[in-house]
């Protein structure tokens, strides 16, 4: 009997999904549980010069090559480390584990960071998931809302007595980032085409976020770090800062202080002061 | 030969908004008549898209053209995606919206292709009920566009230019004619373009696409990736005869050109169409 509409979705999409060759496609289980093998000639009519096997054959060959594209658009840190055999095995096992569900294939590479973490087998898995997760923080960053920014007349117009309880509002392209390796300077690397640089594991600390539409990033000391990511936390200005004094082993004086919060506010990170309620 | 009928505007010769092209357009805004948007593009970004489509859109006309709708899927409709269109084409004020006949995934997942429909009574009657569900929430006449197709169901009992002719009919809803993929399809099919041309109903015909493709020898794929070819551009006369001409888009998605090189393509169509030449026209040597 011929399959329905729903049968014949659920079987065409069985067999695209397979990872196997064309035949073992059409033989799997869950394919003729929809579609007897028999009746696979007769339900995909063969061209003058292709067959059966040929023609949906096209579909599977289509559908991986796609993803495969999307996903190099998304991590090119990613397939410039691994090169494309290695890469092309990760997509595969990766879109078999996690195949879209989305709309947009912008969301395809979502998990991949997860699933590189908890795949076996994978040689500098810690370097290759801090990688991932980095660009696919710059995917959400560059897709993030636009946010006004901060100006000098709007910092002006606060009190002095208000800073010490003034929360600062960060734009919503940005976050702060404690890294265990020199990913950003990896990627870098790859953008301009140059050596590719150490992969080592080295501790930095960086703020990503977007400006005028194009992403970025600064590298942070620790005392820096921990200022910002307390900021951007919403703690009130003068904990934080009390924060970074007390907790340095090296002294952080005024001047540098101030230099950092001009130096952010320059690059827009921020988009409001809150003021407490006098009420 | 006629307006189709909902009236809807021949806003002339266009391309589709591609992110190579991005800074050109910003910088030159070139006088091209309209832009087609690739819905999914911007329906979930804040970012550099969204704010280059808000310039576009306030400079051009604008029409929505989606791949992710899935109208000819047994999954249910995704009312998110639904509402989302709606808003980008308020936001854009589009002239229309459109897809394609076909599903892209079942069972919750997407294939991220244009997949064939078997051209069966139980799919015809299914697809209309879903185009009116979907006209319905997008407060929009859907404008739905033939695939290239590369397999054939064994199933199927109608050929697709009646299969998509009746739909357009009885689910009142206008017809994207992409005269590459009539040619690409009835070459993988071993049918007669022509006659595929000759059998779409002119008053429900919107707008043409054009593009390139890739033969194969055994089959042609739809790869959008070069000129618009000779039978294609026979085909689109042919087309034009029977409505009058309508908006013509031209797609160009891998190797893309420079910008002048895909608008002086678009521009063949004007000759094609028996319209005088324009200063870009001439310009670029069409």
């Amino acid at each position: 009997m011929a399959p329905d509409l729903g049968n014949t979705q659920k079987w065409m999409q069985a067999v695209i999904l397979h990872p196997g060759s064309d035949h073992q496609a059409v033989a799997s289980p869950r394919a003729r549980k929809l579609v007897p093998a028999s009746e696979f000639p007769s339900l995909i009519r063969p061209s003058r010069t292709l067959d059966s096997f040929d023609r949906i054959g096209i579909y599977r060959g289509m559908y991986l090559a796609r993803l495969q594209e999307a996903l190099e658009a998304d991590y090119p840190g990613l397939r410039h480390f691994l090169g494309p055999k290695r890469f092309s095995d990760l997509v595969r096992g990766y879109v078999d584990r996690y195949p879209s569900q989305s709309y947009t294939l912008n969301r395809l590479g979502d998990h991949l960071p997860k699933f590189i973490q908890s795949s076996p087998g994978i040689a500098r898995k810690d370097f290759l998931y801090e990688l991932a997760r980095f660009e696919l923080l710059m995917s959400r960053l560059f897709d993030a809302e636009e946010s006004p920014v901060l100006t000098p007349e709007a910092i002006a117009a606060v009190p002095p007595e208000c800073w010490e309880t003034a929360r600062l509002e960060p734009v919503a392209a940005l976050s702060v980032q404690a890294l265990r390796y020199p990913v950003g300077a990896y990627l870098e690397a790859v953008r301009q085409g140059k050596p590719r640089p150490s992969t080592r594991r080295k501790k930095h600390w960086a703020v990503v976020y977007r400006r005028q539409y194009a992403l970025r990033w600064l590298d942070l000391s620790p005392a820096a770090y921990r200022l910002l990511h307390a900021l951007v936390n919403g703690v009130p200005l003068g904990e934080a800062l009390s924060g970074v004094l007390r907790r340095g082993r090296q002294p952080v004086g005024e001047v540098q202080l101030f230099s950092w919060f001009r130096g952010w506010v320059t690059e827009g990170l921020f988009q409001a002061v809150e003021l407490d309620d006098p009420a | 030969m006629g307006r189709n009928r909902w009236n809807l505007p021949d806003l002339g010769f266009g391309i589709g908004l591609r992110t190579v092209h991005y800074s050109y357009i910003l910088a030159n805004h070139p006088p091209i008549d309209w832009f087609e948007i690739l819905s999914e593009n911007y329906m979930d970004t804040g970012g550099r898209p969204l704010y280059v489509l808000d310039q576009v859109a306030e400079r051009y006309p604008v029409v929505l053209h989606g791949v992710s709708m899935s109208v000819g899927s047994t999954d249910p409709l995704n009312l998110d995606y639904l509402k989302k269109l709606k808003v980008l084409a308020d936001r854009t004020r589009a002239h229309w919206v459109s897809d394609h006949l076909c599903w892209t995934g079942v069972s919750g997942i997407n294939v991220h292709d244009l997949l064939p429909m078997p051209y069966t009574d139980e799919s015809l009657r299914y697809t209309i009920e879903r185009v009116k569900a979907v006209s319905e929430i997008l407060e929009r006449p859907l404008v739905l566009e033939n695939p290239s197709t590369y397999l054939e169901f064994g199933t199927s009992t109608w050929s697709e230019v009646d299969f998509l002719s009746t739909l357009a009919q009885e689910a009142d809803c206008g017809i994207l004619l992409d005269v590459n993929n009539v040619y690409v399809s009835c070459f993988n099919h071993g049918l007669d373009p022509e006659a595929f041309i000759d059998r779409v109903p002119a008053d429900r015909v919107v707008q043409y696409h054009l593009a390139g493709h890739t033969h194969k020898g055994t089959h042609i794929l739809d790869t959008h990736s070069d000129h618009v070819i000779d039978e294609v551009w026979s085909l689109y006369r042919r087309s034009c005869q029977r409505t009058g001409g309508v908006a013509t888009l031209l797609e160009w998605d891998e190797n893309i050109p420079s910008f002048e090189v895909v608008h002086a393509e678009a521009l063949k169509a004007r000759r094609h169409r028996g319209l005088p030449e324009t200063d870009h026209t001439r310009a670029y040597g069409t």
